[in-house]
């Protein structure tokens, strides 16, 4: 786990939680992944997101010819962990890729062939992306071009995000951008107003970039049918990407119509990199090589950042005062979620966590939780000399306000008072009791108060009390 | 369990072993490009794996030890690239291959081949592995001095912390008793840096001190018996990394030969004499140890003399004196009373 900064490691642990693509997957139908398993690209892809034994089951059986007895390859795993090996067998049988058998196992054909060919190399597939011709006008992009291109791409969407609930105009990503953030229920309008940020966005913000990615991606990914596009090629150029090499200039020649036309959403999430739009050659980014790695999908220092994408900025210190030392706009927002800010300087932006500003990040729908992992993740290396790294006072309180919340509870209900006498305060309250009605009492005061459900059952006793009484 | 994970590679490239293991009159014949075709696809799995997992190849030649590809070391595959393999792939590939025929071609034709310099190869895996980890320990010490997971953000721009190092030893020369001490060096400084020494034997008799650096440092040693189903034995047993195997039925060696070599004729002794200061081992007793030059007492010595085997060791042939894989409590040594004498010791002294 080299490179998954502590946010993701506490949200998704990546020792146990399958990757978000998987579950995906594993929805579709059999025909669909044997279609997208036609592609070695995207059986390597597909094969690093397993988990690391059932990466190594398909190893062992990827050059057996013949099929192998369920019983010996059981005894392969040792006692202790076979139901590690049981969730094994039942992922990949649900991918389709070791389908399921009483007595013998071996992997689907298609899958093997391709892994195999992805492997050894060869094939007329294309499907690591064919290289573009040396192009004599323009040399092939710096990665220090296309890193800035990613970084600016991603920090508009989320830029746009944050700000969209404070009234301000940043500028805008594109139309295809802002229907995806609504169709993923990031953002929503309420009855034709401008976008606004929802509870899903707030917490989607604290996320680490890779699981932002795959958020979105996934999200487009559902949004396919409803375009018109094929899953498969969709999926199969997405892995291809993943597989591409970093500074390279490759060819749109060989992309099919719906790839040529995803060219395009994805160079609005940063992902590709063209010179212009009709040009016949991209180039993929960062956020899009990395896809199947833990690396860190955004660059680690830009031109303009001081770095601190890779470097934590934050001094939180016991007196509840945050110290961050950023000139990001889009970090100064996001910290502007949960803390209160007071002064603001070229590089160092000076706030305190206080109940409010707490309280204001819950209702948003943000859990403390989250608060803290993220101080947690992006902490100053200072801070990290301290152990605990955060001050337990500050994160005791942070969670102490978010319990504070759940401190009222109301429910519906009646109450009932001026009761004549304590005996007839008492006959009811014994009546009510039987029913299980009563949520609170008082005798010094004859009065008590009962749940709506009980209301009839009380106010017809009262009544052929009183009544029998006239 | 999770974690990228380093592996580096090391090829006992003797011409002489391999040609002898290509002759047909073996019961399966494998030649120099066989093998290497299957172990390029093994190392390219050991990428395939993940995206974070590094590689390093070393070749031992006669004489001579070279670094033939490492992940570090941008490999520009330039216009050879094409769009039916995985780039990286590619780059091992072309890499190791040029480098070996490089290499080969450089031998000269000399009488008597030198002797396989698997030791240096050893020692230059070693290093790589002890740059890779340090740079990246060093880099997150001060931000991870209080806890071993906090995979801070500031270490992500380096892929390789705590990358789990491993290496693979290829072998096909027989022991080579003249590199005992420093094979058991390069055993102690691997086990210092927590690497194991995982052992494959192609071609050849068993080797001893092979044998040991795998139990000593955990990994495992396999002895090829079928030779044509290589790849499928690398990829049972050496391709999980260390991490996963605690999981996995990996198969292991159930007889250890500890046998040592002596520090005067460097032949492998079944019962050797330790030295009590310094602990050097001597295939006879000695009046003077060499190493520390601490004087042993007449009395012993004789005693010893008297006490060893009346069948003279054969210095010449190691090996092939009696296959005893574990001497344990040799009566015939005589006790090691007095603190200045010189002890008679099973070999497997540890």
């Amino acid at each position: 786990m080299p490179s998954i900064s502590p946010a993701e490691a506490s949200s998704d642990t990546p020792d146990n939680t399958p990757h978000a693509l998987l579950p995906f997957l594993q929805t579709q139908s059999q025909n669909t992944l044997t279609r997208l398993y036609q592609s070695p690209s995207s059986c390597l892809s597909i094969f690093r997101l397993l988990a690391p034994l059932e990466r190594q089951m398909v190893m062992n059986l990827l050059w057996l010819e013949s099929s192998i007895a369920v019983a010996t390859m059981a005894t392969w795993v040792i006692q202790e962990h076979q139901k590690l090996y049981e969730n094994a067998l039942t992922t990949l049988a649900r991918l389709h890729i070791l389908p399921h058998h009483i007595a013998k196992l071996a992997l689907n054909p298609t899958f093997k062939t391709s892994l195999r060919q992805a492997i050894t190399g060869g094939g007329t597939t294309g499907s690591f992306g064919v290289p573009s011709q040396k192009d004599d006008k323009h040399s092939p992009p710096d990665i220090k071009v296309l890193d800035g291109y990613a970084l600016e791409r991603w920090e508009t969407i989320l830029h746009y995000m944050v700000s969209s609930g404070m009234g301000q105009a940043p500028t805008k990503p594109s139309q295809g951008v802002l229907y995806l953030l609504q169709r993923s229920g990031l953002m929503a309008s309420m009855r034709g107003a401008p976008l606004q940020i929802t509870s899903t966005g707030f917490q989607f913000l604290l996320h680490s970039p890779h699981a932002q990615l795959w958020d979105l991606l996934l999200e487009y990914l559902a949004m396919a049918d409803e375009r018109r596009m094929d899953v498969v090629e969709v999926l199969s150029f997405l892995f291809m990407l993943s597989t591409m090499e970093l500074g390279r200039e490759y060819s749109t020649e060989n992309l099919s119509d719906t790839q040529k036309a995803m060219l395009e959403d994805l160079r609005d999430y940063g992902l590709v990199w063209q010179r212009k739009p009709t040009s016949k050659r991209f180039s993929p980014t960062r956020l899009s090589t990395t896809l199947t790695s833990s690396l860190p999908p955004l660059p680690t220092s830009t031109g303009t950042g001081s770095g601190s994408q890779s470097e934590g900025f934050i001094v939180l210190e016991t007196n509840y005062r945050i110290y961050a030392y950023t000139d990001n706009p889009l970090q100064t927002a996001v910290l502007n979620l949960f803390v209160s800010l007071k002064y603001r300087f070229p590089n160092l932006v000076v706030g305190s966590v206080t109940r409010d500003s707490v309280r204001k990040a819950l209702t948003n729908g943000i859990s403390a939780e989250q608060i803290i992992s993220y101080l947690t993740t992006h902490a100053h290396p200072q801070m990290r000399k301290n152990k605990p790294l955060l001050p337990v006072t500050v994160q005791d309180q942070i969670r102490l306000w978010e319990l504070e919340r759940n401190r009222l509870k109301s429910r519906e209900g009646y109450l009932y008072k001026d009761f004549a006498s304590l005996a007839d305060y008492e006959f009811v309250l014994n009546y009510a009791k039987e029913l299980d009605v009563v949520i609170w009492e008082s005798p010094t005061k004859r009065c008590f108060f009962g749940s709506s459900e009980g209301h009839a059952n009380i106010k017809g006793f009262i009544e052929r009390r009183t009544g029998g009484q006239a | 369990m999770d974690k990228a994970s380093h592996l580096s590679v090391i090829l006992d490239l003797s011409p002489s072993q391999w040609h002898h293991s290509a002759q047909q009159d073996n019961p399966y014949p494998l030649s120099l490009p066989d093998f290497l075709s299957q172990l390029l696809t093994f190392l390219n799995m050991h990428i395939a794996s993940k995206h974070e997992n590094t590689l390093a190849v070393f070749g031992a030649f006669p004489g001579k030890s070279v670094m033939l590809y490492s992940t570090t070391d941008y490999v520009d595959i330039g216009q050879a690239m094409d769009a039916n393999t995985y780039p990286p792939f590619k780059a091992v590939d072309t890499s190791v291959t040029q480098k070996i025929r490089d290499e080969i071609d450089a031998l000269g034709e000399a009488d008597e081949e030198a002797p396989c310099a698997l030791v240096g190869a050893m020692t230059k895996a070693l290093c790589y592995i002890n740059r890779i980890t340090s740079t990246s320990s060093s880099a997150t010490a001060m931000t991870t001095s209080h806890s071993s997971r906090t995979p801070s953000a500031l270490d992500a721009s380096d892929p390789s912390i705590l990358p789990d190092p491993r290496i693979l030893i290829l072998s096909v020369s027989p022991d080579l008793s003249t590199a005992y001490i420093p094979l058991m060096n390069a055993i102690f400084a691997a086990q210092k840096l927590k690497a194991t020494l995982d052992v494959c034997k192609l071609y050849g008799p068993d080797t001893v001190f092979l044998q040991q650096a795998a139990h000593l440092t955990g990994g495992s040693y396999i002895y090829l018996t079928q030779r044509d189903a290589l790849l499928q034995y690398l990829i049972m047993s050496h391709l999980p990394p260390p991490a996963m195997r605690a999981a996995l039925a990996v198969p292991t060696q159930d007889r250890i030969d500890f046998r040592a070599a002596c520090f005067c004729h460097k032949t492998v002794v079944d019962i050797g004499f330790v030295c009590s200061i310094c602990l050097s081992i001597f295939c006879r007793p000695v009046p003077v140890c060499t190493t520390c030059r601490t004087k042993f007492p007449m009395k012993t010595l004789q005693r010893l003399n008297a006490s060893r085997p009346p069948m003279p060791a054969n210095p010449s042939l190691p090996g092939t004196t009696t296959a005893n894989t574990s001497v344990g409590g040799t009566p015939r040594g005589g006790t090691p009373a007095n603190n200045n004498g010189m002890a008679a010791m099973a070999a497997g002294l540890r």
